[in-house]
């Protein structure tokens, strides 16, 4: 039941690492991205690819991850969200979000190969700890660190402030002479920076993957739209309670109806709260 | 009159393609358009003309295939019925996807359809006793005259004619009017005295039995179908398929699925990137024309008319007089 409990909590922390660059996105651009989860499968796959394949040791292939992904955060942010928030249409940054992701899974598949991959140990540890297993440890911590850090992020620093002026009102933070770009910019690279680290310290867990992407996308917004957009606390909450709900049906009926039961929460609680256990009312749009 | 001509010849033309086509490979291409043509015809009404994004549409086409599949193969329907009874499957799932998921905003609504089709693909491995897992099934084919390719191409065109008659119908009536607006300003619409989820829902709805019965199509055409065959990708190739063709018409996402569907075909390379290159036209067109390259066709189209007409309309100078008139001078 310890096993259960621990596992469900660490793929619940890797939802919520999810959950936590959607809303970083969101808050500067106003975009869910698709391309979230295929910023964290990168992390994996470039890191199990640096160690495994390139030899290289666990902290330079760790900053190499993370600089990966802080790469493919910035490129999101040029090619597929700044060009077209320049034009009003609503839809198509998830056009142009989902055709980068589209690509990008499509590239990874054709140059890694299409089976999960063994993803090295980053700790020297046997594999006799049971649920004390880094596997399960890592993406824990990541989540703790990442939740915390982005808190004190946006209290106490400069930079902080400036996202939340500019997610609060991008038209007023700009006349207050603020670089919306720039944030929206600096965001993204936070963003694909965390999910570097994120896809590295869950790789072990989740194997070096290339359709991992698309899976943690729509689960990593479950987790937001159960927990409320826009808010920590509601990704840390939906993020883990959807994790323990998988790991328990499976560990009830078998692996064959997750994502049945994570979808079926995510229309319960859309149907109950259409904002989610956190989030806030939203004002209709005229 | 000319443009009804041209269209009975069209119409004339497609209908005997299985006698001009040199091979059955070429049969088998023109089949698969129309079968992919039968569902991207009823989804073009929710993505191009009301602005829904339903990125799950395989879902609903695997349920159509596998509910001809189980009533035709293991029940022993008469595989007419069966095609039938997959037409209203893929309706009835189009209503109980709708229902909750229509009343969801843009991202959300396109999330919960991806989820969808990610359900019907568990569900299909899940359930071995009906569906035969990961294995599969086998599915009949039509009786006569439809049992050979010549006869299921035909049966095809026919069910792709009709499907494309209804939809210009809904299109170019006040339907597609209440659609585009809802598309392009729900407020507005609504105001207007539209009735937003109704009509959002009967599109989806007519979408969901045009996606069942291009499945039961499709499976009979395969002859062997498994969970693998409906992956997430074919979903997104048609939604690519309506972007790239242009949204709020009919001829941009046909002549979309044409091309998307031959060229893979016949440029072997384009085969292997597959989703890469549907990616990557999805990404320019978006960024470089949004509204699709059917609506670059009839830019282009209205010039040359216009241009013709404005050179119809020059008025040559008659230099003789001109010359004529300077020599003689102000003072006449």
């Amino acid at each position: 039941m310890l096993s259960v409990i621990v596992s469900g909590l660490a793929v619940g922390a890797v939802y919520v690492i999810t959950a936590l660059i959607y809303n970083l996105m969101y808050s500067t651009s106003k975009v869910l991205s698709v391309t979230t989860g295929h910023i964290c499968m990168l992390g994996g796959v470039f890191g199990a690819w640096f160690t495994t394949v390139l030899g290289w040791p666990v902290l330079p292939a760790l900053l190499g991850a993370v600089a990966i992904g802080t790469l493919f955060g910035v490129v999101t942010e040029l090619v597929a969200v700044r060009r077209v928030l320049a034009r009003s249409d609503e839809h198509l940054w998830l056009l142009s979000t989902l055709a980068l992701a589209t690509m990008t899974q499509q590239a990874v598949g054709l140059w890694w190969g299409t089976e999960p991959r063994r993803f090295p140990r980053v700790i020297p540890q046997d594999f006799s700890h049971g649920a004390a297993d880094q596997k399960f440890w890592l993406p824990i911590g990541v989540m703790v660190v990442a939740a915390l850090g982005l808190e004190l992020f946006y209290r106490r620093t400069m930079w902080g402030k400036l996202f939340q002026a500019t997610s609060e009102d991008a038209f007023a933070a700009r006349a207050r002479g603020i670089s919306t770009d720039r944030v929206r910019m600096m965001s993204y690279a936070i963003s694909g920076a965390l999910g570097g680290l994120g896809g590295f310290a869950a790789g072990q867990l989740t194997f070096a993957y290339f359709a991992l992407g698309l899976t943690l996308t729509l689960n990593g917004f479950i987790a937001i739209a159960v927990g409320g957009l826009g808010s920590s606390v509601g990704a840390l909450v939906g993020g883990l309670a959807l994790g323990l709900l998988s790991a328990f049906a499976t560990y009830l009926f078998g692996g064959e109806f997750q994502q049945t039961i994570a979808v079926g929460l995510l229309m319960l609680v859309l149907l109950i709260r259409p904002e989610g256990l956190f989030g806030a009312r939203g004002v209709r749009a005229v | 009159m000319r443009r009804l001509a041209a269209g009975l010849a069209i119409a004339v033309a497609l209908a005997a393609l299985p006698s001009w086509a040199t091979n059955q490979y070429q049969v088998h291409l023109a089949t698969l358009i129309g079968v992919y043509w039968v569902l991207i015809a009823g989804l073009n009404l929710v993505v191009g003309y009301s602005g829904q994004l339903s990125i799950g549409h395989v879902g609903l086409l695997a349920i159509g295939a596998y509910v001809y599949a189980v009533l035709a193969g293991t029940w022993d329907w008469p595989p007419l019925l069966a095609l039938a009874a997959s037409g209203a499957a893929g309706g009835l799932c189009g209503l109980l996807l709708g229902l909750p998921s229509l009343r969801l905003p843009g991202f959300y609504f396109a999330m919960a359809t991806l989820a969808f089709s990610l359900i019907v693909a568990e569900l299909s491995l899940a359930m071995g006793s009906v569906t035969g897992g990961g294995t599969g099934l086998a599915v009949p084919g039509f009786p006569a005259p439809f049992d050979t390719p010549g006869g299921l191409y035909w049966l095809v065109l026919g069910i792709a004619g009709i499907v494309t008659l209804l939809t210009w119908n809904v299109a170019s009536r006040m339907w597609g009017l209440a659609l585009i607006a809802i598309r392009d300003s729900p407020v507005a619409a609504s105001a207007a005295g539209i009735s937003i989820f109704r009509a959002k829902l009967t599109v989806f709805v007519f979408s969901g039995v045009t996606a069942g019965l291009a499945g039961a199509l499709f499976a009979a055409l395969q002859s062997y179908i498994t969970p693998d065959t409906f992956a997430f990708d074919i979903g997104l190739f048609f939604f690519v398929c309506i972007i790239i063709g242009g949204r709020g018409s009919i001829l941009g996402p046909f002549l979309g699925t044409v091309v998307l569907t031959a060229l893979p075909e016949v440029v072997a390379p384009l085969a292997k990137l597959g989703n890469f290159f549907y990616g990557a036209l999805l990404l320019v067109v978006v960024l470089v024309i949004p509204e699709g390259i059917g609506h670059l066709v009839e830019i282009a189209a209205a010039r040359i008319a216009r241009r013709r007409r404005h050179e119809s309309h020059v008025v040559q100078p008659d230099l003789p007089r001109l010359a004529a008139a300077l020599a003689r001078g102000p003072a006449a």
